[in-house]
């Protein structure tokens, strides 16, 4: 055989040293080839289970994972986004001081009490011709 | 409009991979157990020869098969073979260290000097199964006690070498895979074994 790659043939020490070894393989007690086999059974049955699940026997699992994380973030959007809801009074906020003293400044406010003032007959007017007095 | 989950469940049902799929690991898992079946008593003699003790042999084999089952069962099954003789070759030399690091140590301990570890062999394990006559028995111990005592002499590849090549009969691409190195040095390690087995035993002994 150490001559292979030289084109002879194996030499007598290695035929005869084959021959004893498969012998010696053949007369291996039934002792040690019941714990050969048993041997085997336990290896594969130790690989079969540490075996990594194909990735769609995992898909269960990822579903709900990825269904309880969609939840999270849509929640949390929500959340962030949400318009603030008051109940009760509205707070008297800066604004509506500001629209207080607008009006409070302005320097034309006489001016328009005395207009209503003016025009006095014709709200008089105009109350009778709703009361269903017909106009003079 | 489906829903989250029934979307998934026609999916799953859709998929018919899965019991293709199982198909396929039984189908790898009947030819893993076959081809070990069929390497396992020379992979234990092989051990034993090298380490001089059934009980580590068999740990050693075991361990082989475990390591191969669970690491490359996927692999091609021709890729097999020299995959277990590197992971026992391997699984030998461990041992051996540890059992020189240990014997190291032991040096150092009073008391006797035996591996206490070590359990007295069953006797039944002595006991040859009906066969050849006894006197061919007998001389056919004696010539593998005489090359098993000379391959032990040899240095560690170019023993693993002779055994891969000699006796597990592989070719010398296999062993250079089985043994980690390149395929001139198989032939060189192994032309160098069959000399010094040859200076010490004779052509035919």
């Amino acid at each position: 055989m150490s001559e292979e790659n030289l084109g002879l043939e194996p030499t007598a020490l290695e035929e005869r040293s084959r021959a004893l070894f498969l012998d010696s393989v053949e007369r291996i007690d039934m002792r040690t080839r019941s714990r050969l086999t048993r041997a085997r059974h336990a290896a594969l049955e130790a690989a079969e289970r540490t075996r990594p699940r194909a990735w769609f026997m995992r898909m269960p699992v990822m579903t709900s994972a990825a269904g309880v994380a969609a939840a999270a973030v849509l929640g949390v959007s929500l959340w962030m986004h949400a318009p603030a809801v008051h109940h009760g009074p509205p707070p008297a906020d800066a604004a509506n001081f500001e629209d207080l003293d607008i009006v409070a400044a302005s320097d034309n406010s006489q001016d328009n009490v005395e207009m209503l003032q003016d025009d006095l007959d014709f709200y008089a007017w105009a109350e009778k011709t709703q009361g269903g007095e017909p106009a003079a | 409009m489906p829903g989250f989950g029934t979307l998934t469940a026609d999916w799953m049902v859709a998929d018919s991979s899965a019991p293709a799929t199982r198909g396929v690991v039984l189908e790898q898992t009947r030819a893993l157990d076959k081809f070990l079946a069929e390497v396992e008593r020379r992979a234990f003699r092989m051990a034993q020869m090298a380490l001089r003790d059934p009980d580590d042999a068999m740990d050693v084999v075991q361990d082989t098969m475990l390591k191969l089952a669970r690491n490359y069962a996927t692999r091609p099954s021709e890729e097999w073979r020299p995959l277990f003789y590197r992971i026992l070759e391997n699984g030998v030399r461990d041992l051996q260290r540890r059992r020189t690091v240990r014997k190291r140590f032991m040096t150092w301990l009073p008391g006797p000097k035996e591996d206490p570890d070590h359990e007295a062999q069953d006797p039944l394990e002595s006991v040859a199964d009906n066969g050849p006559a006894v006197p061919d028995i007998l001389m056919q111990d004696q010539a593998m006690q005489k090359l098993e005592a000379s391959l032990r002499e040899l240095p560690a590849r170019q023993r693993e070498a002779f055994m891969l090549r000699n006796f597990e009969g592989m070719d010398v691409a296999e062993t250079a895979t089985a043994m980690g190195c390149s395929q001139g040095s198989v032939k060189t390690h192994y032309s160098r074994a069959v000399h010094t087995l040859r200076e010490q035993l004779g052509e035919v002994w």
